[in-house]
């Protein structure tokens, strides 16, 4: 990523003027099913895209009607939870964050970005800049959104926040990174997406599709786009990453060892090949990212359930849908055959799961004998 | 037997007190030589740009000059986000260099260049004398060692990976005495190089 540089006049002027500025709105609540619906996740009424958020309070994150499924008890969760080395808030998160156009932004074309579209809106949030802040307190539509990355179990997923922002907790389980809400400052392992402690403890988050791409991919699919720039308020080296390098692939992200012990091993795949996966209340599942790119279907199920997973060349990711009724989904052209109409990957006429790219030794951590699928 | 106390507490002032003396007496003498300079200078230097590296708060980036500072730097430098680490409140970038800017950090680095700097500066002197022990800086060297793996723990310390073991709450604890250890190690090592250093010698 080439840094933007700011200039010395205006950065120096910003010395001494007031803290980070909040936001006036309202948040809200609701009920989600084990499905993803385009276009309505939202969870939020806010007043011309403005929105309140909280720091304390009783004020809750919105959660899922239905937990997600928990590859092991609660308590074993929380019983492996370990101190990363960080406190609470030691990696800052982003809660004013600020975006360019795509024309503005100077980021390098092979480099990844985690891109969201809601409402027709799409943002991208450069791997560079969340590899320093791991969680970006955003508006998104006119909803208030969590868009989170764990380095360290190559996650970026995203969740609805309602009126409270989420933080890091500085404890990691798994490797994967321990958000905690601002409002009861109950302990959410991103990955599970449901809080193993504190007062909403066994609830699961309401979530929306976070794609991990390129930025050249990204770009050419919404040219319209913004992109999240590196003035978010604090100083880090925004064009490095501690752990490696991705663009092209190196440190810790290519090693076959983990920093931290994972939950359980699992030698079906090496620790950090990169599997595209989905839990629901009733089970996991996961697919080879580089196999489903090449065969473009493949099919899998979660107890008597079937799945389907298709890829979107275009975007170089993956998506996945319940197919309880058996259709037959057929690569046409770009997109999809279903019962004799071409679809675009990312719109098949069947229930979308929420999918996520992932370290196999993270799914296979916390959930397992998940089933893969290649 | 109170006199035997006391005079026992009085030797082991005055021996302390004798070992601070000759330790300052070995710094000044040795700081006084261009030999002694040039080795605390260039020991002092190295160290603190490889503990400023292993903090990630030393690197390279695209070419520039600039220095941006962030909102409320004086609070906010203070505020912690590792161990023994605290939030860096400016950046600098000069050419290709690029130093987020930590004050408390480069306080405590400059603290630790300037004790590592001064062992090798004394055992230089040392080692030279013909009157003193032949003393390597090899002992000065061993002790900075601590503070240099202190400064890159942080969440995911990857030197961990390095070293080829994984973190556990163990090695997380030993991690957050290096420093400490450090500090302790070079006064000790100072001290002890102090010991060996006849006054006349330098």
């Amino acid at each position: 990523m080439d840094t933007k540089r700011r200039t010395v006049l205006r950065a120096l002027g910003a010395v001494g003027v007031a803290g980070l500025a909040g936001c006036t709105g309202t948040g809200g609540s609701g009920g989600s099913s084990d499905t993803e619906t385009e276009g309505d996740t939202t969870t939020a009424t806010p007043t011309e895209g403005e929105v309140t958020t909280t720091s304390g309070g009783d004020a809750r994150p919105p959660t899922r009607d239905q937990a997600l499924y928990l590859g092991h008890d609660v308590e074993t969760i929380r019983g492996e939870i370990t101190s990363g080395g960080v406190p609470k808030d030691g990696i800052p998160s982003i809660d004013d964050p600020q975006f360019v156009a795509a024309d503005e932004a100077t980021v390098d074309p092979g480099d990844p970005v985690f891109g969201v579209v809601r409402d027709g809106e799409a943002k991208a949030y450069p791997q560079l800049i969340l590899v320093w802040h791991e969680i970006v307190n955003d508006v998104l539509g006119g909803d208030p959104v969590a868009v989170t990355y764990c380095p360290l179990t190559g996650t970026a997923q995203g969740f609805e926040r309602g009126a409270v922002e989420f933080g890091t907790s500085g404890d990691l389980v798994n490797s994967n990174l321990v958000m905690y809400d601002r409002g009861t400052d109950s302990r959410w392992p991103q990955v599970t997406g449901t809080a193993v402690e504190g007062e909403m403890e066994g609830q699961s988050l309401q979530e929306f599709r976070v794609v991990w791409t390129t930025w050249e991919h990204w770009q050419a699919a919404y040219p319209d786009t913004v992109v999240l720039t590196d003035e978010t308020g604090f100083s880090r080296r925004y064009g490095s990453d501690p752990y490696g390098q991705y663009n092209p692939d190196r440190g810790y992200y290519v090693s076959d060892q983990t920093i931290f012990p994972a939950l359980m091993s699992d030698d079906r795949n090496r620790p950090k090949h990169v599997v595209i996966g989905t839990r629901t209340s009733e089970g996991a599942l996961s697919f080879g990212k580089d196999a489903l790119l090449e065969q473009r279907v493949l099919t899998g199920s979660i107890g008597e359930t079937d799945y389907v997973a298709v890829a979107d060349q275009t975007l170089r990711t993956g998506y996945i849908y319940e197919n309880s009724g058996g259709v037959t989904v057929t690569p046409d052209g770009d997109g999809y055959r279903v019962d004799g109409t071409t679809y675009s990957a990312d719109r098949l006429p069947l229930p979308s799961q929420i999918a996520f790219d992932g370290m196999w030794f993270a799914w296979a951590g916390f959930y397992p004998e998940i089933p893969y699928v290649e | 037997m109170s006199s035997e106390v006391s005079t026992e507490g009085r030797t082991v002032v005055d021996r302390t007190l004798g070992l601070l003396s000759n330790t300052v007496v070995a710094i000044r003498g040795a700081m006084s030589r261009r030999d002694g300079q040039g080795v605390f200078l260039l020991t002092a230097t190295v160290y603190l740009v490889v503990y400023l590296y292993g903090l990630s708060h030393l690197g390279t980036g695209p070419w520039g000059f600039d220095l941006s500072v962030v909102e409320n730097p004086l609070s906010r430098m203070f505020r912690p986000v590792g161990t023994v680490q605290w939030e860096p409140v400016a950046l600098l970038v000069v050419g290709p260099v690029e130093l987020p800017v930590a004050p408390l950090n480069l306080a405590l680095g400059s603290v630790l260049a300037a004790l590592v700097g001064l062992n090798f500066g004394v055992s230089l002197v040392a080692w030279r004398g013909p009157k003193a022990c032949r003393l390597g800086p090899g002992a000065g060297a061993a002790a900075g060692i601590p503070g240099l793996l202190s400064g890159v723990v942080c969440c995911g310390p990857t030197i961990l990976l390095v070293v080829g073991i994984q973190a556990s709450a163990g090695v997380l604890t030993v991690f957050q005495w290096l420093l400490p250890i450090a500090v302790v190690a070079l006064l000790g090592t100072l001290l002890w190089v102090g010991t060996k250093v006849q006054p006349e010698a330098v």
